[in-house]
């Protein structure tokens, strides 16, 4: 066997469980969180908290690679007879020729449309006769394309011997390709109809301007340019083992499973990859209103934003606690104030995304055409006191407490501590990364949220996308910067401006 | 306090060590302890110590079909309320509670049951049983709340409905399947019903549904059985049992003609049709065998109509399916949406031909054993994390009076036989059988001129 192991630890979820004391101002009374942050909720202190947090440690993954390249990284997990396995391709909608935006995607699409030795529909049903999920994804603006199948251990060889067939000998044949194209059109018809998929097209587009990541959906003129040879040519300099790491979990050994890798994968030849250029995110504009006109609309969708950090960014452990307060679930304070206080929404939200290049901060619901004026100020109003207070010890406690206490949860779903050893390697995050996130987590102070969020939400460059009946709501928003008005295709509308 | 019923399965997979393929699929089974409480409550539990979590489920037997005209949507309003407050813990104090503690929560409603579940770390069991005890026993609700709640539905509504391409056709599809009120109306229910509930109906059917004889509690996770039985007595125990809620006709008399409707969409920018067979309650055999068939016509892209409509023919964009699971006559369901320039005529006539198929011919070996491996493969997806098996156990519980179901359905499935499946299609998928709502998008009110095809 041409198998060297690199790493090796034991692996097994076995769990090593501690009971510490939560760190910071808590005591052994649950301290109910107080003051106007929590305008919309009661706190009556009642219930038993435990208020120790159950620490956990994850379990570490064993690691091997091929001689050609492909690194394997296995995640043993023997409670139910199932895998997972992703073929992670270090080449994504980052790596498309600007003049064809979304070949990454339309690659990974295509995949499972045809080999050399198998139709597309034999594909289709061979996968679906062994009871196989297979998926195979690039975003226009991801740093990888991922395939990935899943299913039953029983299954793994006659899997892994489709899985492999797909990712290295796809033929791309023509007339699918033509298929497609047709099948995508349509698809990209259909969406515009949708108000979140306006309001997300939009905000990427006037925070990001032309970098990749300000294109949502892939340009019509991409899709009708998009050839068999183009396709062809992009798996072939991208889809190669030194550009890959193959992920999994699942009911097997790294013993069991490598000699399978080494059989379908190991004579996949290397080749030289392309550097990929990350290109820089514009810089910010002042606030503006972007109102698309969706007619009979009964909500206003509402989505606003800066841009914030990378993935990398020092700021990085900051930012998701001040987002946590700000919108990160039911107990932030956007839901607290606009779904449980004023009952304008069945839910408002803040997120933040981060890449290599710098990601977004936003907050984002859908509410009654007739209150946007109020959702509006809220947002604002929630956005600025970010900004001017400091959030209390509790709300901070609290924040911390539910963040490292969730990984407890995550134990339940191996895909998820997978997904985590992922993101570690695509962005060269120590090996104790992990393991130290509790510490970084509670080393953040209300210093530290209130510094990040005068940094990065900046009110005067928030950027503000609307999608309902423009007729009725243009004038509202008026009142909160100057406004341009589109139809859904985002073709300016004049004649209500 | 007396157990009513208590049994253990022998056959348990958690922790078990791998075998070899060749010996074949292994069996899985989900064990459990079974016991009633004086005051009527159903306890089920899970002792699993693979993750150090706990999951809890409270399910109450009440859904849409205990609704009646005029109150539409009320079962699912009343959800809302119960995290608006009980004498020991304040509005929304429920969830800042659990996700402050690392938790995670919801609570849903269909037409057949209502639950509310979290999953949480082990150390905080007291807690999740102390937060569900106490909206058991006393739910302390004010017209304020309800008011602000009436609102935040009403957005749900719209989020998912009114303010969505096609929202309305499945409303409209579900009037026109049942004949029986129990099933013909939407869960999230009308507008004007949503305005006309009031705290006495908030009041009264708390007393009538949520009483502990109504419900059945499910506990899943790292926890020792009898430590945690003692628990539960202690936090529900002492919640009086109230009268038996009154019985749900779901009586359907046999559907004899085709029924169909059209909806005018002016947020849809492409046809669709939606058709409905009714079929049988859940857990029957008939409703196996039709799994098995929904499987074979629309699962995946191997699936008949996905290569015929989608693939061959070229005119859907995109074509769905599922058989839903009641207590009542299901629905087997067929979607489909139309490609720019693709006539609805021929649409249907091409899913009519399909049916006619597997009417007349039985199905293809593969297609069985796609079916079979499809249906292990979600069954044991359906059992990996602790909440869904608490939600599973609930749901059977409530449903079958037993929720061993969770064990025995993957056996039933196996069991269903090619003519099975051709003696279902032919008694249920019949033209006479077939409700149709089809999509129409109203003509475009944009004031710019004509629609283009994708792109930005």
């Amino acid at each position: 066997m041409r198998i060297r192991i690199t790493v090796s630890f034991c692996a097994m979820l076995v769990l090593s469980l501690s009971w510490v004391r939560a760190q910071g101002p808590g005591g052994s009374q649950m301290p109910g969180p107080t003051g106007q942050s929590l305008k919309g909720a009661v706190i009556k202190g009642k219930a038993p908290v435990n208020r120790e947090i159950l620490r956990v440690r994850l379990p570490r993954p064993q690691e091997a690679r091929l001689k050609n390249g492909l690194e394997v990284i296995l995640l043993e997990d023997h409670r139910l007879p199932v895998f997972t396995m992703q073929m992670v391709i270090r080449s994504g909608g980052l790596a498309d020729p600007p003049d064809h935006r979304g070949l990454a995607q339309f690659t990974a699409a295509l995949l499972r449309e045809g080999t050399k030795r198998r139709t597309s529909r034999e594909i289709a049903e061979q996968l679906d006769t062994l009871g196989i999920t297979f998926s195979a994804t690039s975003g226009l603006s991801s740093l990888t394309s991922t395939v990935s199948i899943s299913g039953l251990i029983e299954n793994l060889e006659e899997a892994l011997d489709l899985f492999a067939d797909i990712i290295r000998h796809p033929t791309f044949p023509p007339e699918e390709v033509e298929r497609y194209k047709t099948r995508t059109l349509a698809q990209l018809q259909l969406q515009r109809s949708l108000p979140q998929f306006l309001a997300q097209e939009r905000f990427n587009r006037v925070l990001y301007g032309e970098h990749p990541a300000g294109w949502t959906v892939p340009p019509v003129e991409s899709v009708r340019r998009l050839t068999s040879d183009a396709l062809a040519r992009f798996h072939a300099t991208h889809y190669r083992p030194n550009n890959a790491f193959l992920a999994v979990v699942g009911d097997m050994t790294l013993r069991d499973l490598l000699p399978k890798i080494e059989r379908f994968f190991g004579d996949w030849e290397p080749a030289e990859i392309p550097r990929v250029e990350i290109p820089s995110v514009a810089v910010q504009s002042s606030r503006k209103i972007h109102l698309i006109h969706r007619p009979q609309s009964p909500q206003t969708v509402i989505q606003l934003g800066v841009l914030g950090i990378t993935r990398t960014d020092p700021d990085y452990f900051a930012v998701l606690l001040a987002n946590h307060i700000l919108g990160g679930g039911p107990t932030g304070r956007l839901f607290l104030n606009l779904r449980e206080d004023k009952g304008y929404t069945y839910g408002a939200y803040s997120s933040f995304t981060s890449s290599k290049f710098r990601g977004v901060w936003g907050a984002s619901a859908a509410v009654r055409t007739e209150v946007t004026e109020g959702a509006m100020r809220e947002f604002l109003y929630e956005l600025q006191r970010l900004r001017d207070e400091r959030v209390s010890d509790e709300e901070l406690e609290n924040a911390k407490r539910a963040l490292v206490g969730s990984f407890a949860l995550s134990l339940e779903r191996p895909q998820e501590l997978l997904q985590n050893i992922i993101t570690q390697k695509i962005y060269n995050l120590p090996a104790d990364y992990w393991d130290t996130y509790p510490q970084k987590v509670f080393a953040i102070t209300a210093r530290d949220v209130q510094r990040v969020a005068q940094k990065y939400l900046d009110l005067t460059q928030l950027q503000i996308v609307a999608v309902g009946d423009a007729p009725r709501i243009r004038e509202v928003l008026t009142k909160f910067g100057p406004i341009e008005v589109l139809d859904a295709e985002g073709r300016p509308l004049s004649a209500l401006q | 306090m007396p157990i009513r019923k208590s049994f253990r399965l022998i056959l348990v997979i958690l922790g078990l060590a791998a075998t070899v393929a060749a010996q074949g699929p292994k069996p899985i089974k989900v064990e459990f302890t079974d016991v009633r409480l004086e005051n009527g409550l159903r306890v089920i539990l899970v002792e699993d110590h693979g993750a150090p979590v706990v999951s809890l489920c409270v399910t109450y037997n009440v859904g849409s079909r205990n609704e009646r005209p005029g109150r539409t949507g009320f079962a699912h309003l009343f959800e809302h309320m119960m995290f608006q407050g009980s004498e020991n813990v304040g509005k929304g104090e429920h969830f800042l509670l659990i996700f402050n503690n690392g938790g995670t929560m919801n609570g849903t409603t269909n037409e057949e049951r209502t639950n509310y579940f979290q999953t949480v770390p082990a150390n905080q069991l007291d807690l999740v049983l102390f937060l569900e005890a106490d909206r058991m026993r006393s739910l302390d609700v004010s017209q304020q709340n309800l008011d602000n709640q009436r609102q935040v539905v009403q957005e749900e509504r719209r989020l998912g409905l009114d303010n969505q391409p096609y929202g309305r056709s499945r409303e409209k599809l579900q009037e026109l399947l049942y004949d029986n009120f129990a099933y013909k109306h939407s869960v999230i229910g009308s507008m004007e019903d949503l305005n006309a509930a009031t705290l006495d109906d908030v009041r009264e059917f708390f007393r009538i549904y949520y009483a502990p004889n109504n419900a059945v509690l499910t506990l899943v996770g790292a926890f020792r059985t009898q430590e945690a039985l003692a628990k539960i007595r202690k936090y529900f125990g002492g919640i009086p049992r109230q009268p038996d809620p009154p019985p749900v006709d779901v009586t359907e008399p046999e559907q004899t003609a085709e029924r169909r409707a059209t909806v005018e969409d002016p947020l849809a920018r492409l046809p669709r049709v939606d058709i409905a067979f009714k079929t049988v309650p859940g857990n029957t055999p008939d409703f196996y065998a039709l799994q098995v068939l929904a499987n074979v016509l629309h699962g995946g892209q191997s699936s008949r109509l996905y290569q015929k409509l989608v693939r061959e023919k070229e005119l859907v964009t995109s074509i769905s399916g599922f058989m839903d699971e009641k207590r009542a006559p299901g629905g087997f369901y067929i979607t489909a949406t139309l490609r720019p320039g693709a006539r609805i005529e021929e649409v249907e006539a091409v899913i009519a031909e399909e049916i006619e198929r597997v009417r007349r011919e039985p199905i293809a070996d593969w297609e069985l054993m796609k079916a079979k491996n499809t249906a292990r493969r979600a069954f044991i997806s359906s059992i990996a994390s602790s909440l869904s098996r608490a939600i599973l156990l609930g749901q059977y519980a409530v449903y079958y009076g037993d929720p061993n179901v969770i064990n025995t359905r993957l056996e039933r499935i196996m069991a269903v036989t090619k003519e099975d499946v051709q003696r279902v299609a032919e008694r249920y998928l019949r033209p006479t059988n077939r409700t149709v709502v089809i999509t129409i998008p109203k003509a475009a009110l944009l004031p710019t001129s004509g629609q283009e095809e994708g792109g930005r």
